[in-house]
């Protein structure tokens, strides 16, 4: 099974459980979770169904494409399923049989793991999945996000495609990842790797970076003075990325870095919470459905 | 007749280290209230796997005992008038108590006529009465966190997915959180059916273990050893089973398979604690070691699979270790190529902790710290304390390397790989004996650092941090406690109790703080004797707490926190003492308190200045000079004891004790409150004296005796 095979796979599955496939954010973000699909989404009362592919940044986690294992920029498989269903667990083991995994043949594990975002000032409570030894999935029920607690609680998903795409493949490195029956994964991928780890990690201009942060939180106040909240959180996810860059490049002291996160975590509650009103006042549409 | 009860909660998988005190609430807590209930019944079992909470009680009866009570009521003469009609008092009570008129009867009870009520309640069958025990039973479960999940505003450990519950083969009537209690249990998600009927409780475990649910956790246990063993026997090994990852993984399967994997041997040539943390770190495998102890090239892995796939799960296992162990040798080779004192330099980049200096700092401050106290210590030799300042300097510098920067690794690591460098950079082998030990104790039960340098260090490194986060106002409160500072005081009480180290801790407490770096702007921080004041206080919150712990009666630890107890390992051999003189000797226990307890009750209040010296020339009474006598030769017996370094305490007892009967024949002889000042103050003053003398031993004013 090709890399984007196993999208495809993923993504007749969810979609066959009654979530509908998204596109990516086209802002930089660490995790699926960041995204308006999910953060924003897991907000308030109404329902939400969506899987989708989020490309996620991770600067710290750069290795100039050398490493097998780690890249600074990678592919989450994103599923949120609020209310959550009550046999999620079975739905998603279903979802590893359209995979090709025999369950029978494998060690499939829910190990303890609960997750926590300062940033988005969020927490839930959930698993990794192991399928012998290996992580390849977290699985997370969310109890708060942008500090209010979840009402119906939403139930993540969370794959990491590479992981599996090379453990289907028997393939050690992900160089050697088939993406497509043409073209394999570090053909598409292994410069990118090279430069952003250069850039990340001994280019970045630290204080162009520092100004930016400052100028996406005036920018994210603005729009909420305004009451646009969906714009607000663009500007939420650009201070959190300049916060990223910041990191890797080691410029920041533990107490700047703790003071950077609080930043970032009031500007994502005031976000939540405009969202919220702002879904009230439109009186929570998707509830009627 | 009575019945089997057959109770299962099946839960999405609970963290591992949750379900053995799940069980232990719900043993208990079946077991009150079915005593509460008045439901006899026979022993009680429980088990436990990841997804489910399991109760077996033998032998319930089908009914509870009937309720059968006599209540007293009013008086007779209250209760009926004169022609001999019930009153409202009788009507009131009568109706109060659920019985007619006619189930009322008079006695006569402690010389008076009083109204008694007969009250029979019919117990109720067991099937109407144990639902709501099982209810309220689940909904008091504790555990570390709890979760929601459905909107029902249920809170537990996982979401809550089935319920079984049954009286012999009767379904009982339960809901919980949206849950109906059926027959129906789950066998393992791959080796049994999803659907299982549970006819009778007596069927419970082989339904299950015919599904692939080993459900008696104590079995697993034995299962997961066993085959671990004989896998390793098969290279000529046996496995080392950490008996924590033994409990953990024992809880992460339902039916366990163990697999043995390789690596590569070249990883062999890495520290064994860094395989070894690797493999039981995030992987929670075990090692496997040859029969001389050193590690072999293996892994087992205890999994949750069908044996018959063995070879697919090992396989994959071992694609998820070999890389990990890489890491791990790259962080080694990478550190390794730079000797331990080059990165000292990079220790000044790091901060300690803001505003108190960088590691650099630290290092500095611990190689005074060390030497300070090897002044006080005789038993540690001088090239033992250069010993220890040579590995202060370089203690913190594995805090820069790539090994300990990655968190899972480092935290175990930390010290331990700074020996293995050190040793490597060409230092002496005591030098990285100490580093590596610099820790010890870090858990409770942890040993001691071996080596007299790894003790000085250890002290030296807990002081220092403790003294930087009292000073910075980071104190532990409640249960909150994030930098482990209860731990850390209770690690150098810990070395002092056990090495018998003689040195005063405030003096300790004081050069801690005192070495510390003053930063400009030190407005934020707290005073210096206000800092070591608290950490005073919370030295001697933790003898106290280690003391209890170790059995120690609560009085006797105030009796001696109540004196100077500075040195530690004085009031701690004085202490114990005391415990076991209350265990062993009682009679001679009690001697002691009583012969202390009058001088030090008369002579206290009256506040004696300490210039004041008794005079022999007021004395008007014999058994003045008698008890001046006795009490002057006992004291200078005592002094003499009390200068060794670790003075014969039972001796010291022995002799105070002895000196009731001269005490108790003084107070039967002479007042001391006379009206004659000068007189009076004489002899409150040689009591006082005495008093204080009792005083090098424990305040006895605080000890309890049940005579009082």
């Amino acid at each position: 099974m090709t890399f984007q095979q196993l999208i495809t796979t993923l993504n007749e599955f969810w979609a066959g459980q009654g979530c509908h496939i998204s596109q990516p954010y086209d802002v930089e973000v660490g995790a699926g979770t960041m995204t308006p699909d999910t953060f924003l989404r897991a907000l308030g009362p109404e329902p939400w169904q969506v899987a989708y592919v989020q490309p996620s940044r991770r600067p710290t986690d750069g290795r100039y494409g050398e490493n097998p294992y780690r890249m600074q920029r990678y592919f989450q498989y994103q599923v949120i399923m609020k209310p959550a269903p009550a046999d999620i667990q079975d739905i998603y083991l279903d979802s590893l049989v359209a995979l090709g995994i025999d369950l029978a043949c494998h060690d499939i594990r829910f190990v303890e793991d609960d997750w926590e975002a300062p940033t988005l000032a969020a927490a839930g409570v959930g698993w990794e999945v192991w399928l012998d030894g290996m992580e390849i999935t977290q699985f997370t029920y969310f109890q708060q996000v942008g500090g209010l607690e979840c009402a119906p609680v939403p139930v993540e998903v969370t794959y990491g495609p590479e992981r599996l795409a090379m453990y289907l493949q028997g393939v050690d490195d992900y160089r050697q990842l088939d993406w497509s029956d043409q073209i394999k994964y570090g053909e598409i991928r292994y410069a990118e790797e090279q430069q952003f780890s250069g850039y990340n990690f001994e280019v970045a201009d630290t204080e162009m970076l520092g100004e930016l942060f400052g100028c996406y939180e005036r920018e994210t106040d603005a729009c909420l003075q305004a009451h646009l909240p969906l714009p607000a959180y663009d500007y939420v996810l650009k201070c959190s990325h300049a916060f990223n860059l910041l990191d890797a490049r080691g410029a920041l002291s533990v107490t700047e870095r703790n003071a950077m996160i609080m930043r970032v975590r009031r500007l994502a509650c005031r976000v939540a919470e405009a969202y919220v009103t702002d879904r009230e006042q439109l009186g929570f549409p998707l509830l009627e459905e | 007749m009575p019945a089997d009860l057959l109770y299962e909660i099946g839960v999405e998988e609970i963290p591992a280290n949750a379900v053995l005190p799940a069980l232990a609430q719900l043993e208990a807590t079946v077991g009150e209230g079915l005593d509460r209930v008045r439901l006899e019944h026979g022993p009680i079992a429980t088990y436990g796997t990841p997804r489910r909470l399991a109760i077996i009680v033998n032998d319930v009866d089908d009914r509870q005992e009937d309720v059968v009570e006599e209540i007293k009521g009013p008086p007779a003469q209250a209760a009926f008038d004169a022609q001999g009609n019930a009153t409202k008092a009788a009507v009131g009570f009568a109706s109060s108590r659920g019985v007619e008129l006619s189930d009322l009867e008079v006695r006569t009870v402690d010389e008076g006529e009083w109204v008694f009520a007969h009250v029979s309640r019919p117990g109720q069958p067991a099937t109407e009465v144990l639902p709501a025990l099982l209810k309220q039973t689940t909904e008091a479960l504790t555990f570390p966190k709890t979760m929601w999940w459905a909107e029902v505003g249920f809170r537990f450990a996982r979401p809550l997915r089935w319920l079984v519950a049954l009286l012999g083969d009767e379904l009982l009537d339960l809901e919980i959180a949206g849950v109906r209690a059926g027959k129906t249990t789950r066998g393992h998600r791959v080796l049994g059916t999803d659907s299982i009927e549970i006819d009778h409780p007596s069927r419970y475990l082989e339904l299950l273990e015919a599904n692939g649910v080993i459900a008696d956790h104590r079995r697993r246990r034995e299962m997961i050893v066993r085959q671990a063993t004989e896998l390793a026997a098969t290279q000529g090994c046996r496995p080392r089973i950490d008996s924590d990852i033994l409990t953990e993984v024992n809880f992460l399967v339902e039916y366990p398979a163990c697999v043995m994997g390789s690596f590569g041997s070249e990883y062999l040539q890495l520290p064994q604690e860094v395989v070894v943390t690797v493999l039981q770190g995030h992987q929670k495998a075990f090692a496997v070691e040859d029969d001389q102890g050193d590690l072999a090239p293996n892994f087992i892995a205890v999994t949750n699979a069908d044996p018959a796939a063995a070879d697919t799960v090992r396989s994959g296992w071992e694609k998820v270790i070999v890389p990990r162990l890489d890491d791990a040798q790259f962080y080694y080779e990478q550190d390794m190529g730079q000797p331990l004192v080059e990165h000292r330099q990079a220790l000044k980049r790091v901060t300690f902790m803001e505003k108190l200096g960088t590691l650099y700092d630290q290092s500095e401050r611990l190689a005074k710290l060390t030497s300070w106290l090897a002044e006080y210590l005789d038993e540690v030799s001088g090239s033992e304390a250069q010993t220890a300042r040579r590995a202060a300097e370089l203690a913190k510098c594995d805090q820069v390397t790539m090994m300990v920067r990655d968190g899972k690794l480092g935290e175990v690591l930390q010290g331990v790989i700074g020996g293995y460098y050190a040793r490597a950079s060409g230092e002496s082998e005591e030098v990285a004996r100490a580093i590596s030990e610099q820790y010890l104790p870090d858990q409770p039960g942890d040993p001691l650092p071996q080596t007299g340098a790894g003790r000085l260090l250890s002290l030296a490194d807990k002081m220092d941090h403790l003294a930087a986060c009292f000073r910075l106002g980071e104190i532990p409160r409640g249960s909150a406690d994030p930098y482990a500072l209860r731990r850390r005081a209770a690690g150098v009480i810990e070395i002092v109790r056990q090495t018998g180290y003689h040195f005063p801790i405030s003096e300790f407490v004081q050069q801690s703080l005192e070495l510390l770096p003053v930063p400009p702007d030190d407005s934020s921080l707290v005073p210096t004797s206000q800092a070591a004041s608290r950490l005073q206080d919370l030295f001697g919150e933790r003898l106290q707490a280690v003391w209890e712990q170790g059995g120690i009666d609560y009085d006797i630890c105030r009796a001696v926190l109540a004196t100077d107890w500075d040195d530690i390992a004085e009031a701690n051999a004085r202490g114990q003492l005391l415990a076991q003189l209350r265990n062993s000797q009682p009679e001679l226990f009690t001697e002691l308190v009583t012969a202390a307890e009058r001088p030090a009750r008369i002579a206290r209040p009256e506040n004696i200045p300490e210039a004041a010296e008794v005079d022999t020339g007021l004395f008007e009474h014999p058994m003045e000079s008698r008890l001046l006598q006795e009490f002057a030769d006992v004291r200078d017996e005592v002094e003499t004891l009390l200068e060794d370094k670790s003075p014969d305490w039972v001796q010291v007892a022995a002799l105070l004790a002895g000196l009731l009967p001269v005490i108790h024949q003084y107070f039967e002889d002479v007042m001391v409150m006379v009206e004659d000042e000068a007189l009076s103050r004489n002899r409150l003053t040689l009591l006082r004296d005495i008093d204080e003398l009792f005083l090098r031993l424990a305040d006895f004013l605080e000890i309890v005796q049940s005579s009082d």
